[in-house]
């Protein structure tokens, strides 16, 4: 905490782009395991997993 | 008496006691009271402490390890906003871009194999009639060959094709926006019934009302025997 808090929060310039950096991981996260638990919860009624029948 | 009470007063007291010479020696020392509680305890928040604050004699070694919690909470609600506010952005951006059936609509792929050599074909593109001639050798030879010193809007051939062999022009007359005949007219290219506005085998107005040439949308060959325009 102590090194985290004297390399990145201590300077708001280097506070403003952790968060800027932290932002693009945390959408990539968001978005994957959010697509994932819909699919997981539609399982079966996707066009993906329908496909097969009609091409 | 007055003199003993004005010491008391620090800031104020002067001008009530200029004023106020005659009122009684009571209320004056109501006034002239301190109240400073210097008598009262602070209270002991100990309690309420961290384990690593609660000797003030310590040196304090805690307080990075303490903000960096405090940042990191703030830190991760700005990273929450960030995120919420990129996507109301590109969802308010993606509402005034094009949606798909318009974009879809706006353009127009054509198998050129299906022209003949000297054959005009008309297609309907953006609402609007579109030419593209598949001009013989003799009239890509004619074309370039006529001085631009003569053209009421001078434009060579080079700029009007992209390749010799097709042009591609939106037949909508230049004068009033009828639609012209191909492969008529005294210059063997369009000819405008409405108001007798000749162009050439380049779209290019010769004789008559017109002002402009045909306009040349934007266009492309992908690969040989496609055409895209649009």
């Amino acid at each position: 905490m102590k090194v985290i808090y004297n390399t990145l929060f201590k300077r708001t310039s280097t506070y403003a782009v952790a968060i800027i950096g932290a932002t693009f991981f945390f959408e990539r996260a968001i978005d994957v395991s959010s697509t994932a638990l819909f699919e997981s919860i539609n399982k079966g009624k996707l066009w993906k997993d329908i496909k097969s029948k009609y091409e | 008496m007055l003199k003993a009470v004005s010491r008391a007063y620090v800031r104020g007291g002067a001008q009530a006691l200029s004023t106020g010479l005659k009122t009684s020696g009571a209320a004056v020392n109501t006034i002239a009271s301190r109240q400073a509680h210097t008598d009262l305890q602070v209270p002991d928040f100990t309690a309420y402490r961290r384990d690593s604050v609660k000797d003030s004699r310590r040196r304090n070694e805690s307080a990075e390890e303490r903000k960096a919690f405090s940042y990191l909470l703030v830190g991760g609600g700005a990273v929450g906003g960030a995120y919420a506010a990129k996507g109301l952005v590109n969802a308010f951006l993606g509402s005034m871009s094009a949606s798909a059936d318009v974009l879809a609509m706006a353009k127009i792929e054509i198998k050129l194999a299906d022209i003949a050599e000297g054959k005009s074909v008309t297609f309907k593109w953006r609402g609007k009639p579109l030419f593209i001639r598949h001009r013989t050798q003799a009239e890509i030879d004619t074309e370039r060959g006529v001085p631009t010193s003569s053209l009421r809007d001078p434009e060579t051939d080079d700029q009007r094709v992209i390749k010799p062999q097709w042009l591609v022009v939106i037949g909508v007359c230049t004068h009033l926006g009828c639609v012209p005949i191909a492969n008529s007219g005294d210059f063997g290219g369009y000819y405008c019934p409405c108001h007798g506005s000749h162009y050439d085998a380049s779209g290019r107005i010769r004789k008559g009302p017109a002002p402009l040439n045909l306009e040349v949308p934007t266009h492309e060959f992908p690969d040989e025997g496609t055409l895209i325009v649009g």
